[in-house]
């Protein structure tokens, strides 16, 4: 609990120096908008119509989501590296609901624009950014995590077929060679993938499985035959 | 006591007599002046006259808001009638919440909204798409040619319209845009990509000016409107006129309300707006919904005794009248108007056949999403005339 108001503290303070990129009309909404971010604190620069690269860098971006901006040419909003976006929406019927979604916007803000409000639609915005960088990183780590298995899981079968040796014992080999050299498992496991693959020990390279869905069931057979 | 009661009530009329669409503004400009003066003719309201206060917004969404803030703050107006385009009734929305007035506006639209300070009294798309969608699909067949002018209207129509065609197996050849300022070389271009497509029928969701210029490149390259007739939800007697008879004779058109309509109310109505305005003048569905909705309001004012909006705003939501459509009914909960579909297709005379009518109106929805062809069948039968 205490970590999370910590975390809420950080967020609004950080809004005192947030970078606002604002592509709205220069009408009374826009002049609303910007008069109320300000006085948060942040740093605004507002453009219309918006253009098709952003002008610089930002860490939020609010994008008025007119009917005339549907048939506009607008890269930089389906990009991954985007800044948090939050759209200023004054139609709510499905043509705009849809592109409201397709520019994964992570916030809402209706129009006339009011100041009450703006603050939090700022703060969820930032926050669910965050959450889902924390969410990809974390992804990635899986990812990468998993790929190591399989190559263990690959060098294992290796080393099994060819010392016609246990599954548990082909890890320890794998294991007490990269304790000796001080590498990771993952890298004596690409190390027995590649002298495999040069000396052609294996039969045929094609019967080599590739991935662990694939391999999984010859393994298992193996044991449950032996 | 007396004098105060005598002094008249104002209300705010923003209709454009320049600009785009002031053609059909001028006839909603028309049936609001027509109903003013019946009101005060029989009395006013509990005997203060009806006194308009109007402006020319020039189709401006700007201007429109501008005027908005100056009927209200300066000429102390509580009531606005006004608004054609979707994006002049999203520039007087914030205005009349912000200082709690009234907007009633006679015009279609496309739906998805719903303010405590407004009143509509045109077709949302349940009263109007879905009908045209399942007449063109009935007997003209299922490919589809949309152009529309650039704007949230016809983006939204489309999108319906594509919905309505696509679950009947349909198909859409195309969909196009163009400025509501475009010109005659654009709409040749646009005529001749048709006539290249072949489909079975056109979509048009031009407004304004445009559609005249829409109907003579279809002329200009030699199209049939026997064959591939355009269906329309926006092009009423006005337009027709503004551009001859001889060019929209044969296409169709969905609407509430035709000038055509075969009520005795409705021909009183034809003939008083003639007297008033001239032999050649034509009346149209916005042109009706401008008319009744002035009645509703003066209902609306005698029941209440002022125009103060609270007050208002208890009796006008579920109040009726009968219009020259028929009966129609301000729906307490979305604001909307309960109205009676109607297919028309343009005769030799610049009037509207009327080929289909709903049996009773048809209580509007404006947040309906999936339009399918089958719950209107099955909730409002046709009945051919």
């Amino acid at each position: 609990m205490s970590s999370k108001a910590t975390g809420t503290l950080r967020l609004l303070r950080e809004l005192r120096s947030l970078r606002v990129l604002m592509f709205h009309p220069e009408d009374q909404d826009g002049q609303e908008l910007i008069a109320q971010l300000q006085r948060i604190g942040c740093q605004v620069k507002a453009f219309w119509p918006p253009m098709d690269r952003l002008p610089e860098e930002a860490d939020l971006i609010f994008f008025a989501v007119r009917p005339e901006v549907l048939s506009m040419d607008v890269p930089w909003l389906w990009r991954d590296d985007t800044p948090p976006i939050v759209a200023v929406v004054n139609y709510e019927n499905p043509t705009i609901v849809e592109a409201v979604l397709a520019m994964n916007a992570l916030g809402v803000v209706a129009s006339p624009v009011k100041s009450f409000g703006l603050l939090t639609s700022i703060a969820v915005a930032r926050h669910l950014s965050e959450r889902k960088r924390e969410h990809e990183k974390y992804v990635g780590r899986l990812e990468q995590r998993l790929a190591g298995l399989r190559k263990i899981a690959k060098a294992k079968a290796i080393l099994m077929n060819t010392r016609n040796i246990a599954e548990d014992e082909a890890y320890k080999i794998i294991r007490d060679q990269a304790m000796a050299k001080r590498v990771t498992t993952e890298e004596i496991a690409d190390a027995v993938i590649n002298a495999n693959e040069i000396l052609g020990l294996e039969p045929k390279p094609s019967s080599v499985p590739t991935d662990l869905d694939s391999r999984r069931p010859r393994v298992v057979s193996r044991k449950s035959v032996a | 006591m007396n004098t105060v009661s005598m002094e008249p009530i104002r209300i705010g009329m923003l209709f454009s007599q320049t600009g785009v669409t002031s053609v059909i503004e001028r006839g909603e400009r028309m049936g609001t002046l027509l109903a003013v003066e019946e009101i005060n003719e029989a009395g006013g309201i509990n005997g203060r006259p009806l006194r308009l206060v109007a402006y020319d917004p020039e189709s401006s969404p700007a201007r429109y808001q501008q005027l908005a803030e100056k009927l209200i703050l300066e000429d102390g107006v509580r009531i606005i009638l006004g608004c054609y385009m979707s994006s002049t009734r999203k520039a007087v929305i914030p205005v009349v919440e912000k200082w709690n007035a009234l907007l009633v506006y006679p015009t279609l639209y496309e739906g998805f909204e719903y303010s405590r300070n407004v009143v509509y009294t045109g077709a949302a798309p349940n009263q109007n798409s879905v009908q045209l969608a399942e007449f063109m699909l009935r007997t003209c067949g299922s490919r589809v040619f949309m152009v529309g002018s650039d704007y949230i209207y016809p983006y939204e129509s489309n999108r319906i319209m594509s919905d309505l065609i696509l679950e009947r197996g349909g198909e859409k050849v195309a969909e196009h845009y163009l400025p509501l300022n475009a010109e005659w070389d654009a709409y040749l271009e646009i005529a001749r990509k048709i006539k290249r497509l072949s489909p079975d029928f056109i979509f048009s969701t031009v407004v304004g000016d445009g559609t005249a210029l829409l109907h003579r490149a279809y002329r200009e390259v030699g199209l049939d409107p026997q064959r591939m007739p355009i269906g329309s939800l926006t092009t009423c007697e006005a337009e027709v006129q503004q551009m001859g008879a001889e060019l929209a004779e044969g296409h169709i058109t969905s609407a509430v309300y035709f000038q055509s309509v075969a009520t005795a109310l409705n021909e009183r109505c034809v003939r008083k707006c003639k007297q008033r305005f001239g032999p050649d003048v034509v009346t149209n569905m916005c042109w009706e919904a401008a008319y009744f909705q002035t009645h509703l309001v003066a209902n609306a004012l005698r029941l209440a005794g002022s125009d103060n909006v609270r007050e208002l705003l208890r009796v006008l939501p579920g109040s009726e009248f009968l219009a020259p459509q028929g009966l129609v009914r301000v729906d307490e909960d979305n604001h909307h108007t309960y109205l009676r579909p109607r297919i028309g297709k343009v005769n030799a005379q610049g009037q509207f056949y009327i080929l289909e009518e709903a049996t009773s109106w048809v209580r509007p929805d404006p947040y309906l999403v999936d339009h399918t062809l089958q719950d209107w069948s099955s909730r409002v039968p046709l009945q051919a005339q």
